[in-house]
């Protein structure tokens, strides 16, 4: 017995001394990702001048680079800003796609596989090239400065419908089968029954939607440039950025500030969102 | 007879259920992709004010007109060295490193896992002013490196042609290898372990376990990536613009940074001609992925 | 009739979306849950600026909207005009200044707008760069309205300002800050070399070169650095030629003597330690300048707030005039990167606004340009304000020489020079054709093809 247990012991510290050079490698790998990150901590924390030779320990300088901010930009108010079209936004793409993705999977037929494949297309159309009249239909529509103006161009995505789709595959049709002899609408199935099962993908299509949103940059600074009060993170950091002179430290704490939630949302749903890959990818 | 009758209809019901839940997204994709597409292309065949455009003689000469701008021809060049460099480096680091991360004897996976991923959380504006900061001439890289004695004096890394192409293609390999290594974890995870481990018994060493195992099995996902990666890339903007500006003289200046100064940068407002370069651009990326399609399926 | 087809669907599209979903998304919009408690009476301010902000929509009637870019410059300058006419002539008055990011943004604006067909989104007035705003009357002839009726005294101006806003003799700009180029110099390290300020003034570039050697030799620093990403440089060496970089509406480098030589000096400066290329903008201020890396600096005067961050060489600059190729006493005069107010064609309010600008920068109000100075270092376009007291105050930090005063009388000097609605283009070019020569490349081919690049772009 006890030499039993020895032996697996043995047997794991063999596995992990041959698992030495793994561990480097991910510890090389980790400080080289999270050095820059570490960085900018520690750059927010210290004075312009400081951060421009290379300074990278942490200073003493936060409280006034904080204060600085506050009263350089209403950071306040775009944070609140970009968290509100970035759930907007989320909420409406997850919603849209993902009924898109179940009607697309679950009801196919050769008609709409076509679709499909015609609204992949959509994936590669360049940003700069559908701006101009994007512009146009949204000035039109007299949507500019709203949040409305913001989302519209990516509510619906073919990323997501791909990803909502390839999930669906795993969706049991038995269920449907049964759902549908108790008398469940299709419109009640994909409440009462996608959607529980679909956490995970969902999850993942938040995180994913939700960076997206928040890191959004040029197309907010295109339709809502004209109104400081809608302004978002990202554009704010770009205020803070340009001018005749930079204060870097007040700079690096309005790029903390725009860093942090979404790592939050990602530290959060970090499980989920793996799930919810693996299911796309299926 | 009946029962047919009202089994057809309860089908045709289903039916029209599948075309309403999918009718919402559709639509939004044809109003607000392919239109602004299909209007992108009439302008295209314009030029002069954004306020009074005019049709060009003869009319694809916008198109015609590219062929002598060899600012466009460089931009092009740029962007295929990112590609082909950037690319090919970020997946194989990628599937390597969910390979690693895939090891269940392995201890703080889950730490491991989010440090890897964390750089893709970070904003496009946020993360070119962090390496603008890095490898300023005065910045953190150059003072060690003097410190360290492996410089002489500090190196124009960002003014210096060659330097600044590597300096975009590192914080490229920064900023999305995590993001890749969650695809092909996630797919690694649909692969049953009893493949490995009969392998082993077959007594295949890792490399032959990853050339004969991981890789055939993840291709669906590698030509996914590879999809994503060049479209990516091909519409590379944010890099060039704000890390090093599309300089030092025009060196790293990708393509959509050009349409984009010929659009918005330098008050030249010729959206009739940008328009025709996102067109050849948009042709680029669907040629690139149809290959890309084309070769991953052959092998199956 | 097809716009508004357009707007019909996406208004359907987006009711559709909205009814199928159930939080309400609005809810979010009106949650002020990222508010803290603590509001500050700053943060008072925001919140009542945020009911009248969109422009050109539902504003008081003593109410202007306005584009600008720079709360360390031109916004603090919008502010003493406005302090100015709440006090002088209207207590209701209120000037509702949104930030841009950067200079672009206005002219993205005007070019979308333009572009939609709808200045409707324009605020009532735009700070606007001169260089620009010719291409902009061209093109968009209908976003602008003039000044056409109202009392200013134009003659108060420098003609070299006044040449960029001012088409088929109708005035269109209110002039701003001053673009006025001054070279200051670092007297202790001249002296460390053996010159003096005066040494400096009427001397040819090659002289310059010369002293510019021994500077680097005996203090390591380099006489002048620039961003090299754009050439402001040229530009400015060649204005001080009375010289232009176009010809008859054409690009006009690779048969352009001036330019040659000019770009000769810039590329000899830089080999020999003279004059050191920034990689960008951020790098030429807070490296080269900041950084102290330098004994001289030459610019548009709204750089002196940059030079004077460093705190610890106050009282060791001094300014003067530019040197010249021919040099032997003929001093350079030149300006860069001035900006003016231009007046929309969406202001409803064209008497108030025009009535504003007219008895603010417009009369060379003192009150207006003092605080503009001392609060953004904005120096007045406005020959007369440029003689009242504050402005003949010495400056502590230019060893308390009256550099104000100065700058407004070299400002009257400047040459008008042909400009062109691609000067950015051919400055993008103009670098990029240093950049090469300096890497190697033959000086007329890299020239040549600067030149060729910018004609392509003509074309489009």
């Amino acid at each position: 017995m006890t030499n039993n247990l020895s032996k697996v012991k043995t047997n794991s510290s063999a596995i992990q001394k041959r698992l030495i050079p793994t561990y480097i490698f991910l510890t090389i790998w980790c400080i080289f990702s999270v050095f820059p990150l570490y960085w900018m901590i520690t750059a927010a924390t210290n004075a312009s001048i400081e951060i421009a030779k290379g300074k990278i320990v942490f200073g003493t300088y936060a409280a006034e680079n904080f204060k600085n901010l506050l009263a350089a930009e209403p950071l306040w108010r775009s944070l609140g800003n970009s968290f509100k079209y970035s759930i907007v936004q989320t909420v409406l793409c997850l919603f849209v796609c993902s009924l898109a993705g179940y009607g697309f999977e679950l009801y196919h037929d050769s008609v709409k596989d076509k679709l499909f494949g015609i609204l992949l297309l959509a994936m590669m159309v360049p940003q700069v090239a559908t701006m101009i009249p994007l512009f146009r239909m949204v000035s039109g529509a007299h949507l500019l400065n709203t949040v409305w103006a913001f989302i519209l161009p990516s509510i619906s995505t073919p990323f997501m419908i791909m990803m909502f789709r390839q999930n669906s595959r795993n969706f049991p049709v038995d269920i449907m089968e049964a759902a549908r002899l108790d008398g469940l609408s299709e419109l009640e199935i994909f409440f009462r029954m996608y959607l529980p099962v679909m956490k995970s993908t969902y999850a993942a299509a938040a995180v994913i939607s939700f960076m997206n949103a928040w890191n959004s940059y040029m197309w907010p600074k295109v339709v809502m440039n004209t109104d400081t009060s809608a302004m978002n993170m990202p554009m704010l950091i770009a205020n803070l950025s340009e001018g005749y002179t930079v204060d870097y430290g007040q700079l690096m704490m309005g790029v903390l500030f725009c860093s942090v939630p979404t790592m939050i949302i990602f530290f959060i749903l970090q499980k989920q969102f793996a799930e919810g890959i693996t299911g796309s990818v299926k | 007879m009946n029962t047919t009758k009202k089994g057809t209809s309860v089908l045709a019901k289903q039916h029209r259920a599948g075309w309403f839940f999918l009718l919402p997204a559709t639509i939004m994709i044809f109003v607000l992709n392919f239109y602004p597409m299909l209007q992108a292309f009439i302008i295209s065949l314009k030029k002069g004010s954004p306020a009074a455009l005019q049709w060009t003689t003869p009319v694809f000469n916008n198109y015609t007109r590219m062929l002598q701008d060899k600012l466009f021809i460089r931009s092009i060049g740029n962007t295929f060295l990112y590609l082909l460099v950037q690319v090919p480096i970020m997946l194989i680091l990628a599937i390597l490193l969910a390979q690693l991360l895939n090891n269940k004897d392995l201890k703080f996976r889950g730490i491991f896992r989010t440090m890897v991923f964390l750089p893709c959380a970070t904003s496009l504006v946020s993360y070119a002013l962090i390496f603008k900061s890095l490898f300023a001439t005065q910045g953190l890289i150059n003072s060690v490196f003097v410190n360290l004695g492996i410089f002489k004096d500090n190196f124009n890394f960002l003014g210096t042609p060659w330097s600044a192409k590597m300096v975009i293609i590192i914080a490229l390999i920064w900023r999305w290898t995590g993001y890749n290594m969650v695809f092909y974890l996630a797919g690694l995870q649909n692969i049953e372990y009893s493949v490995y481990e009969a392998a082993k018994i077959d007594g295949a060493n890792g490399w032959e376990t990853f050339w004969g195992i991981t890789v055939p099995l993840l291709r669906p996902v590698i030509v996914m990536t590879f999809i994503m990666s060049i479209n990516g890339t091909l519409q590379l903007f944010d890099e060039s613009m704000n890390l090093t500006g599309g300089g030092p003289a025009n060196s790293t200046i990708t393509m959509s940074h050009y349409i984009y100064n010929n659009s918005f940068g330098q008050g030249v407002g010729n959206f009739g001609y940008s328009s025709a370069l996102s067109f050849v651009v948009f042709i680029m990326v669907a040629v690139l992925a149809f290959i890309n399609l084309k070769v991953g399926d052959k092998r199956d | 009739m097809k716009k508004r087809l357009m707007a019909a669907v996406m208004a359907g599209t987006m009711v559709a979306s909205l009814a199928a979903c159930s939080p309400s998304p609005q809810a979010p919009a009106e949650s002020k849950g990222a508010e803290p408690s603590a509001t500050t009476a700053a943060q008072a301010e925001e919140k009542k600026e945020e009911t009248t902000a969109a422009p050109a929509a539902a504003e008081g009637d003593k109410t202007l909207t306005v584009y600008a870019w720079d709360k360390n410059f031109n916004i603090p300058a919008l502010q003493a005009a406005e302090a100015d006419y709440q006090k002088n002539v209207d207590p209701e008055f209120k000037l509702n200044i949104i930030e841009q990011s950067q200079s672009s943004d206005v002219e993205n604006a005007v070019t979308l707008a333009g572009s939609a067909g709808d200045y409707s989104t324009l605020p009532d007035i735009v700070l606007f760069q001169d260089h620009y705003f010719q291409k902009y009357v061209t093109d968009f002839p209908e976003a602008w309205a003039s000044f056409e009726g109202a009392s200013v005294n134009w003659d108060d101006f420098g003609k070299e300002k006044l040449s960029y806003s001012t088409i088929d003799g109708v005035h269109y700009g209110m002039p701003v800050d001053n673009g006025t180029v001054v070279f200051a110099y670092r007297t202790d390290l001249l002296a460390e070399a053996g010159y003096t300020i005066d040494d400096m003034k009427g001397i040819s570039w090659d002289e310059w070169l010369e002293i510019g050697k021994k500077v680097n030799e005996k203090t390591g620093k380099y006489l002048l650095s620039m961003d090299g990403d754009g050439n402001d440089l040229p530009y400015m060496m060649l204005q001080a030629e009375g010289a232009s970089q176009f010809k008859d509406g054409d690009i006009n480098l690779s048969e352009n003597e001036a330019f040659k030589k000019v770009i000769d000096v810039i590329v000899r400066g830089v080999k020999e330690n003279v004059i050191y290329l920034a990689n960008d903008w951020g790098d030429y201020t807070d490296q080269t300048i900041v950084g102290d890396m330098v004994a001289g600096v030459m610019n548009g005067n709204w750089i002196i707030p940059t030079i004077k961050q460093v705190k610890d060489n106050s009282g060791k600059w001094e300014i003067t005039s530019m040197p010249t190729l021919e040099g032997k006493g003929k001093e350079g005069f030149a300006s860069n990167g001035g900006s003016s107010l231009y007046i929309t064609s969406n202001c409803k309010k064209l008497e108030l606004a025009q009535d504003f600008l007219a008895k603010t920068f417009g009369s060379g109000s003192v009150e207006t340009y003092d605080a503009a100075l001392k609060n953004g270092g904005v120096i007045t376009c406005s020959i007369s304000a440029g003689t009242s007291a504050v402005y003949n105050e010495g400056v502590e930090y230019f060893n308390n020489t009256p550099i104000y005063a100065e700058i407004v009388k070299m400002g009257a000097n400047v040459p008008v020079v042909e400009q062109s609605d691609f000067h950015y283009p051919t400055r993008t070019q103009v670098a990029a054709a240093i950049q090469s020569i300096i890497n190697g490349a033959d000086a007329d081919s890299a020239i040549k093809d600067a030149e060729d690049q910018v004609r392509f772009t003509m074309q489009g």
